[in-house]
């Protein structure tokens, strides 16, 4: 019987090593091939949803987003929130935030966009938007009369929204602020381009500029930003912040991404549609590969039912073989996804408004994929061999 | 059943069917094989010989009739303890070789014996057979490095690796040269001489000396 149960796996290693070399490597191949079909449409997609997460968090909103309890307008007490915050385990850096309701004109152009007035040294801390300038400089804390504007207000020349813009603003070039019939004229010191669209369509001052402006907007935030350490978990310090005495609105970037959140939830239920099609390609290619592979042994099954073996040795062994094919289709497959795929995408990304995607493939993904693969497999083999094996045998041998 | 009576049919019909067409292949068909005997069964083509041979060998089942194997009755029995007959009892040699091109000769002999026992018995049992059909020389080949004739050898090696009660042949000789019939055939009678039974068909006269019983069919009836 411990002879019998091991026939199955000598079988399918004999068909594996003295089959035809070229039909074994085709085999592997198109499985691979179905593999990397499966996988990179979802890296794809989880690309850009990780990009366009990394985007919202990098450049706007941080990894926990405060705003002042319900009923009021302002975070009071800003020194010591920001200082316990800051004093929270899992907190890397906060930066306060006032969005101020003006509009900016610039030559004959004039719009409303969202307009922040941050502490520079803090704001660098917790958004990338300093190392994103594409000309001039970041703010500095002592500005009193500067501003940055994103690549989306400046305008010119490629710019997706350059209808609505300032159309081809420059460093140096004038700026109005305006606010409840107040002007300021402030000079605009650099231009960043974070590559998301909503940050790109935001300007920035400094506390010191504000202060000067409207001296009434005082020190009171009415946002505080917080990046957290790499390996905190965000409701843990929502949590934490909670717990030492944060009694403001606390919430998620997730819960405040808004339209954004929709965005990336329209690209998760594309990416499952769209798995759920690669399966159904992969499914069918496999199962035709294994199919025919199947069909041109039928004979020698036939021949294997008449000496005597019974018929799970045989459909087991082709079962055992299509496992096989598949576990090399998917080693070959992660080799090309990952030594050339990846690598290629890292240095040429997919450049979209909203970031610049690259493939993101989950260790949960690829188990997941690579299981899909090797039922698939295993199922494509199973029918026919069964069939086969559950036909006549003259039938099987002789096509009769 | 008398003892020496290994194998007894009884009224065995079978017709095939293709559409509307019925085809009687066998008609009432009554054969007793006898231990020892080397039994050819001739006739025209489309005489139902190699129908009989599937019938006798296990390996169709009859639309009528009873097929008695070493005192008990196959028909009834489900498939699966007809491959293990089939296993245990019956050894097959076909026109074409049927050998697994995979395997090498002597792994293609070892294959029904590993389901017996050990792959060390069976191993050893195997090269005793190669060494008996005059292969020893030529176990670790493919089917593919060997002559039709060899091939035809490897297969009857096969079919006695489980020391079968009966070995049935359909035309075994017939994709080969004379030299390699003969062969074949001198094999044959060697095995039936050692005291094995043999079923064999064949539509060549000059095989026929070979035989200790002839059994001749026209239209699926026995003459």
């Amino acid at each position: 019987m411990k002879t019998e149960t091991r026939i199955p796996f000598y079988l399918a290693w004999k068909y594996l090593q003295r089959g035809n070399k070229w039909t074994l490597l085709l085999t592997v191949f198109l499985m691979a091939i179905a593999f990397v079909n499966l996988i990179f449409i979802s890296s794809l997609f989880s690309g850009i949803i990780d990009g366009t997460n990394k985007q919202i968090v990098n450049t706007m909103t941080g990894n926990v987003y405060i705003t002042p309890k319900d009923g009021d307008d302002n975070i009071s007490d800003q020194e010591n929130v920001i200082d316990t915050i800051e004093n929270t385990e899992g907190v890397e850096a906060a930066s306060p935030e006032i969005f101020v309701p003006a509009s900016l004109k610039s030559n004959n152009y004039k719009g409303n966009w969202t307009v922040l007035s941050v502490d520079p040294d803090k704001e660098k801390n917790v958004t990338n938007v300093s190392q994103n300038m594409t000309s001039g400089e970041y703010l500095e804390t002592d500005d009193a009369d500067s501003i940055i504007i994103g690549r989306q207000i400046a305008g010119g020349e490629g710019v997706e929204q350059d209808a609505f813009s300032f159309k081809g603003a420059k460093v140096g070039d004038k700026v109005t602020l305006s606010l409840g019939g107040l002007e300021k004229d402030l000079v605009v010191k650099g231009i960043f381009n974070t590559k998301f669209l909503d940050t790109d369509s935001r300007a920035f001052i400094t506390n010191t500029t504000l202060s000067e402006f409207i001296p009434t907007f005082g020190n009171s935030p009415n946002t505080i930003i917080v990046k957290t350490t790499s390996d905190a978990k965000e409701s843990d310090v929502i949590e934490r912040l909670k717990t030492n005495g944060v009694d403001e609105n606390i919430y998620t970037w997730e819960e405040v991404a808004g339209l954004m959140s929709s965005v990336t939830e329209s690209f998760l239920s594309i990416n499952i549609l769209m798995s759920f099609v690669g399966v159904l390609i992969a499914a069918v290619t496999i199962f035709i590969i294994i199919y025919v592979d199947i069909i041109n042994k039928k004979r020698e099954i036939g021949i294997l039912r008449a000496i005597g073996i019974k018929p799970y040795i045989i459909f087991t062994s082709y079962i055992i073989k299509a496992g096989a094919y598949s576990v090399g289709g998917v080693i070959l497959g992660s080799a090309i996804f990952f030594g050339l795929l990846v690598p290629y995408f890292n240095l040429h990304p997919f450049v979209l408004p909203i970031c610049d995607s690259v493939l993101v493939l989950t260790k949960t993904d690829f188990i997941a994929r690579a299981e899909t693969i090797m039922w698939v497999a295993v199922l494509s083999a199973l029918i026919p061999a069964v069939a086969v094996t559950r036909s006549k045998i003259l039938t099987a041998i002789f096509g009769k | 059943m008398d003892k020496k009576n290994i194998l007894n049919i009884e009224n065995i019909s079978k017709t095939y069917k293709s559409g509307d067409i019925h085809v009687p292949a066998l008609q009432d068909v009554t054969l007793i094989i006898e231990r020892g005997e080397f039994v050819m069964i001739t006739g025209r083509n489309g005489s139902g010989k190699s129908t009989l041979l599937h019938q006798l060998g296990l390996l169709d089942l009859p639309d009528k009739g009873k097929i008695i194997l070493n005192d008990r009755e196959v028909v009834a029995m489900n498939e699966g303890e007809r491959t293990m007959l089939r296993l245990k009892y019956l050894g097959y040699i076909f026109q074409e070789y049927a050998l697994i091109a995979e395997l090498t000769a002597l792994e293609n002999v070892m294959l029904p014996a590993m389901l017996n026992g050990n792959s060390r018995n069976a191993r050893e049992k195997a090269v005793e057979i190669f060494s008996e059909v005059g292969l020893e020389d030529k176990m670790d080949r493919l089917p593919t490095q060997l002559s039709g004739g060899e091939q035809q050898k490897v297969a009857i090696a096969r079919s006695l690796i489980n020391d079968p009660v009966i070995i049935f042949a359909d035309e075994p000789t017939a994709n080969l040269d004379t030299t390699a019939s003969t062969e074949i055939l001198e094999l044959f009678k060697k095995i039936n001489n050692e005291g094995r039974t043999i079923v064999m068909v064949t539509h060549e006269e000059e095989e026929l000396k070979y035989a200790s019983r002839l059994v001749k069919l026209s239209d699926g009836k026995l003459l």
